[in-house]
């Protein structure tokens, strides 16, 4: 072996042993067998709650009850989903209607409201458009506790209490500021030099904006509904003031309030959790390579 | 008619500047509504004693909510709770997303599933995760006390560590820190990914020991996109509410007393005071930590 060889390999080993390298090849049995309890040991802390909540989902009232806990049920049975979804113990399918109507309208119109607003200041040229960027960052700091005595005050005085009204007036402050400063950046990113041909060729800025960028931004806006509906989605501190009657509950009340109204309901309370992380899965599962790019482009609150 | 025979005489400039204002028209006046003004009103708010019945309008009573604030134990401990709370959920989050971001760059077998796994705390919703941990942690039957009390003995299993006062706040770090790693993990795995491997080489050449290679690039090159992590995480766990109030009532920080005391004690002028020096300490630490540490 020439020094040039052992030299290179001893790089590579280091590289690799700090989990800094792109190579898995010329690694000790030592190094790999590190790595690898490294890797299990941390995707087991972060997946082992969501493996406990199917394995409760599923398992039978004697032995979630009962110790040593159940780690690989023995008998499974649907009894839990049946209870969630038969309309006896609590109305989680309006729960669910709820919180899917008032998420989707919530994205979709701070997405809409976003775009055109994230295009102009991240384009257009005019007086006061470095305040308007700017100010947005700062209102992206804000969070609901800080709004929230004044929006009580506000939505009171609308009448909007006990209705998803509510909601949708404070869900676009939590979201807009995200959506105008993901867009933003998105758009900066966008090469100037492409809208600019495009003018060259005739068309019209609202042309260009409609034809060229918006097509082209596609994956970042998806990623930007995503993290809105998200959002809308978790949102507990507006709800649990603004909501009263069990009709219009969104899913973190209605669980919420299946937790502290009853006793010893863990298995239903495991099923809910379960089926309410399913959209955002889904929609995770599909996204994920937008929504990782999405991230780059700004951090959602969280 | 002016104004039409005048818009054919508009330069690009002019008519670029136009079609700017109308596209931000519609969210000025949106965050205008609903965050400008309600800051606003929240500032005048904690100077006034806000009646219960909406049909009365507030009296101004000047610093009176803030003097009281002062004076008030529960209120200190609040803060001092906030920034525990803050500085350790956000350390471990940032350092567990580090050590994530680190691992994942090696490549293996699955390594892009892993990721989309490792992302899961992060995309789930928080009412699963606050449940899932609440059952976890049970006293009677949860698996954490059964593991942690009964087969290791680490502490004595009459203990709820979501209940107890001494144990509550750990446990809320150490749940918020799993869930918001993969925040920190996302934003670094990129920037590591961008290192060059030539600098590792060229440090080895120079002799460099793998602690002094990881400080002396792997940080170096990562400070920025660290800090700027560090502070964001650090902004959203200031101001965290549901996360910790989901879990437990025996943790209070600074917006968990203000929700007590705007939505139990219903005195909502107290609490637009606390909001206002919540928000006032955590402009306070962004300032600074931009100008010493960020040094932008």
């Amino acid at each position: 072996m020439s020094t040039k060889s052992t030299y290179r390999h001893t790089v590579e080993s280091f590289k690799n042993a700090l989990g800094l390298g792109e190579q898995t090849i010329e690694t000790s049995l030592v190094e790999r067998l590190v790595f690898y309890v490294a890797l299990g040991l941390s995707l087991f802390v972060t997946l082992f709650p969501f493996y406990y909540m199917i394995v409760a989902s599923l398992s039978p009232e004697s032995s979630l009850y009962s110790l040593p806990p159940t780690l690989i049920p023995d008998e499974i049975t649907f009894t839990h989903y049946r209870t969630v979804f038969g309309p006896e113990t609590f109305p989680f399918l309006t729960y669910f209607k709820n919180s899917l109507i008032i998420a989707t309208i919530t994205a979709g119109a701070s997405v809409f409201v976003a775009t055109f607003g994230a295009y102009s200041f991240a384009r257009l040229d005019y007086r006061g458009r470095g305040i308007f960027s700017r100010g947005v960052l700062m209102v992206y700091m804000f969070s609901g506790i800080l709004l929230v005595v004044p929006m009580f005050q506000l939505i009171v005085w609308l009448g909007f209490v006990d209705s998803l009204w509510s909601l949708f007036i404070t869900y676009l402050v939590q979201t807009l500021p995200v959506s105008l400063y993901m867009l933003g950046n998105y758009f900066r990113s966008v090469p100037e030099e492409i809208e600019e041909a495009a003018i060259m060729d005739g068309y019209s800025r609202l042309e260009v904006i409609f034809k060229i960028t918006l097509p082209l931004s596609a994956p970042a806006i998806v990623a930007v509904f995503f993290f809105t509906f998200m959002i809308a989605w978790n949102e507990y501190l507006f709800a649990s003031i603004f909501l009263e009657s069990q009709g219009v509950f969104t899913l973190p009340i209605g669980i919420e309030a299946l937790a502290s109204g009853f006793h010893q309901v863990w298995g239903e309370i495991m099923a809910a959790s379960l089926l309410t992380s399913v959209p955002l899965i889904v929609m995770f599962t599909y996204l994920e390579k937008f929504m990782v790019e999405g991230l780059t482009f700004g951090a959602v609150e969280g | 008619m002016v104004s039409l025979t005048r818009s054919g005489e508009r330069t690009i400039e002019e008519k670029e500047a136009l079609l700017g204002y109308a596209l931000i028209i519609p969210s000025l006046l949106l965050i205008a509504a609903v965050i400008l003004y309600p800051v606003l009103y929240n500032v005048y708010l904690s100077f006034t004693a806000v009646p219960l019945s909406p049909t009365e309008s507030p009296e101004w009573i000047g610093l009176q909510h803030y003097r009281e604030l002062a004076q008030s134990g529960e209120f200190w401990s609040a803060l001092w709770t906030t920034v525990v709370f803050t500085f350790f959920s956000t350390t471990l989050a940032t350092l567990g997303g580090l050590a994530a971001a680190l691992l994942f760059n090696r490549k293996f077998r699955g390594r892009r599933f892993a990721r989309g796994l490792v992302l899961l705390p992060y995309v789930a919703p928080l009412i699963s995760i606050a449940f899932v941990w609440r059952f976890m942690l049970d006293p009677l039957y949860g698996i954490v006390p059964y593991v942690g009390a009964d087969v290791l003995g680490l502490y004595g299993g009459d203990i709820d560590l979501l209940s107890n006062g001494r144990t509550a706040l750990w446990s809320v770090i150490f749940i918020d820190a799993w869930r918001y790693f993969p925040f920190a993990f996302l934003m670094l795995i990129a920037r590591v990914q961008a290192i060059p491997s030539d600098m590792y080489e060229a440090a080895k050449i120079d002799g460099a020991s793998r602690l002094a290679q990881f400080k002396d690039i792997t940080l170096a090159e990562l400070k920025y996109i660290l800090a700027t992590v560090f502070l964001l995480r650090w902004i959203w766990n200031f101001n965290k509410f549901a996360d910790i109030w989901l879990l437990t009532r025996q943790v209070d920080t600074l917006p968990i007393h203000a929700y007590k005391v705007a939505f139990a004690n219903y005195q909502h002028g107290q609490a637009a005071a606390i909001s206002m020096v919540l928000f006032l300490a955590l402009i306070g630490f962004v300032l600074v930590y931009v100008a010493w540490i960020l040094d932008w």
